[in-house]
């Protein structure tokens, strides 16, 4: 199986076939690998790279290259969905991600609905949609992964985060109204990156973690939106990736009823044990981002080798990557997954 | 018959811990009229239920969305209770200057750790979030803080932290104050090797931490 191509062994393993070794990845929005070493190598840089889609295609050209990571990963934010539903942006610079400068609703009573097609043709998501289509004719063999910013973080993106999670358990009418639009929206901004050359779509929520919401409003909220997005994405017959952040204990035993293909987890999860627990799950995972900024290249090789040892069918950054890790660092990671005998 | 004082404490305790706060402030509004000590109310009703609230949520039994409540009710009592408080109890409080480093704008644990650190009797400066080093620095010294508390959930932002602290070094004001640190991806090892006085894993820990810091109760 030697002549895999890096798309085909993606794709393989998420439709659990079988391969040579696992596909190691970066998926981009929350788990973007534009480091500052690549672009100081190569002069495309962010915050540019966020509006224009020649720049932004280029720079993932950038770092498939220079950081060995075996896909295109666009955008590099998390910010397009809160965006263009109406909060205010900023844009970062070269090392700092772009953020929320200001929710747009003070609480989730107060939401404007706006109609979700005429939402698709503003911001940056004409940027996203573009350069994917750029990077899938460029590079027809490398797996390109649609990142999105998961129902419960971009809903919080949008209502001041505070009020969001009170009213999940107070306002529960408008809270469920307020995430099932966002989701209607993902599902549809999805839609496009797929017709458009993705072949994966990525779901990062941070705010969707045991340790914030707890298990009750992680199966209310949580699950059931990101369940709704995993189908309508299904739907389109692409396969999605969910990453889900902290410690999951307080909701591990909510993890195998995510209908996703994967699920990616952070550095304290130990993906063996998780596995052991539940062997249908496909799983991704899990290198301590503090290692990659803060570590060396034999000991990232080493933790490297151990994820490997455990079986783990996809292997991927913990979380979301410092801006300052080294090259050096991350292609010690990508090596030694692809050294694999 | 009117209701004894630690009834009335009880009671708000009790609805705090039960997230009701309508029921905090209709007790807090009968402790007024009984003419109990406001302060002590504060401190054995309302302080007592953020604390009990802050055990559960360190036991897992409650989560943000449930402390989050609970402060609603804290904060709607205090609003009944502070006019009343008389002046002589109101003593010196340790102050804290808080805030998220600069790049980050997450700042739920920032303002849970607010919120308890208020709760246990600290005075908070509350600078908000994506807070570039010097505006920590020139705050503390303006108040003559205490302690200095910074959070951050980006690992891209960590070494924010440190600046802080590189900052009141070359002030040579770094013995003036302590230095606190929490957030997501901060870790006991990363607090040490920044050379933080302490690090604290959620806002419950954090008020245990600061009144180690500070060497007593607030």
């Amino acid at each position: 199986m030697s002549e895999l191509s890096e798309k085909e062994r993606l794709l393989r393993v998420l439709n659990r076939e079988k391969v040579d070794r696992p596909p190691v990845i970066c998926p981009g929005g929350m788990m973007n690998a534009a480091v500052v070493d690549v672009m100081n190598r190569t002069g495309h840089t962010l915050p540019e790279a966020h509006h224009d889609e020649e720049l932004m295609a280029e720079l993932s050209g950038d770092v498939h290259e220079y950081t060995g990571f075996e896909n295109f990963g666009i955008p590099f934010c998390m910010t397009v969905e809160a965006e263009v539903l109406g909060s205010e942006i900023n844009f970062g610079t070269l090392s700092c991600e772009p953020k929320i400068q200001k929710e747009v609703f003070p609480s989730v009573a107060q939401v404007d609905y706006k109609e979700i097609a005429s939402i698709l043709k503003t911001g940056r998501i004409e940027t996203v949609i573009q350069a994917g289509y750029r990077l899938s004719k460029r590079f027809p063999d490398v797996p390109l992964i649609g990142s999105l910013t998961g129902p419960i973080s971009t809903a919080a993106s949008i209502v001041d985060p505070m009020r969001f999670l009170k009213e999940l358990r107070k306002d529960g009418r408008n809270a469920h109204r307020v995430v099932d639009y966002v989701t209607d929206l993902l599902i549809e901004y999805a839609k496009l990156m797929l017709d458009n050359g993705a072949d994966v779509i990525s779901i990062g929520d941070p705010t969707a973690t045991g340790e914030i919401l707890g298990p009750k409003m992680f199966e209310e909220y949580a699950v059931r939106y990101l369940n709704k997005l995993v189908d309508g994405i299904h739907s389109l017959n692409s396969p999605v990736i969910v990453h889900i952040c902290g410690n999951m204990n307080a909701v591990k035993h909510l993890i195998p009823k995510i209908k996703s293909d994967a699920i990616s987890t952070d550095a304290p999860v130990n993906l063996r044990l998780l596995k052991e627990e539940f062997p249908f799950l496909t799983t991704m995972g899990n290198l301590s981002t503090f290692l990659l900024e803060f570590g060396d290249p034999q000991k990232v090789s080493a933790q490297t080798e151990r994820l490997l040892r455990d079986g783990i069918d996809i292997i991927a950054p913990a979380c979301g990557l410092s801006t300052t890790s080294s090259l050096e660092n991350i292609k010690a990671m990508t090596d030694t997954v692809k050294k694999q005998p | 018959m009117p209701k004894g004082k630690e009834e009335l404490y009880k009671k708000l305790s009790d609805a705090v811990v039960q997230m009701e706060e309508e029921e905090t402030v209709r007790v807090a509004e009968e402790v007024v009229a009984e003419g109990h000590d406001a302060y002590e109310a504060i401190d054995r009703g309302l302080a007592d239920g953020m604390d009990r609230a802050g055990k559960l949520f360190e036991e897992e039994e409650y989560f943000i969305p449930e402390l989050l409540m609970c402060s609603d009710a804290m904060y709607a009592g205090l609003d009944v209770l502070k006019p009343h408080i008389r002046r002589e109890e109101q003593g010196e409080k340790h102050r804290v200057v808080l805030g998220v480093v600069e790049g980050d704008t997450h700042d739920i644990g920032k303002n849970l750790v607010k919120i308890m650190l208020e709760a246990s009797g600290f005075e908070v400066v509350d600078l908000g979030r994506d807070v570039p080093p010097g505006d920590f620095v020139e705050k503390a010294k303006a108040v003559r803080a205490h302690i200095i508390a910074l959070s951050t959930l980006m690992t891209t932002t960590m070494g924010e932290m440190a600046q802080v602290i590189g900052l009141l070094e070359r002030e040579g004001i770094r013995g003036q104050f302590k230095v606190m640190v929490g957030g997501g991806p901060i870790s006991q090892s990363f607090a040490d090797k920044i050379g933080a006085d302490g690090y604290s894993v959620n806002a419950a820990e954090a008020v245990r931490l600061a009144r180690r810091l500070v060497g007593s109760r607030p």
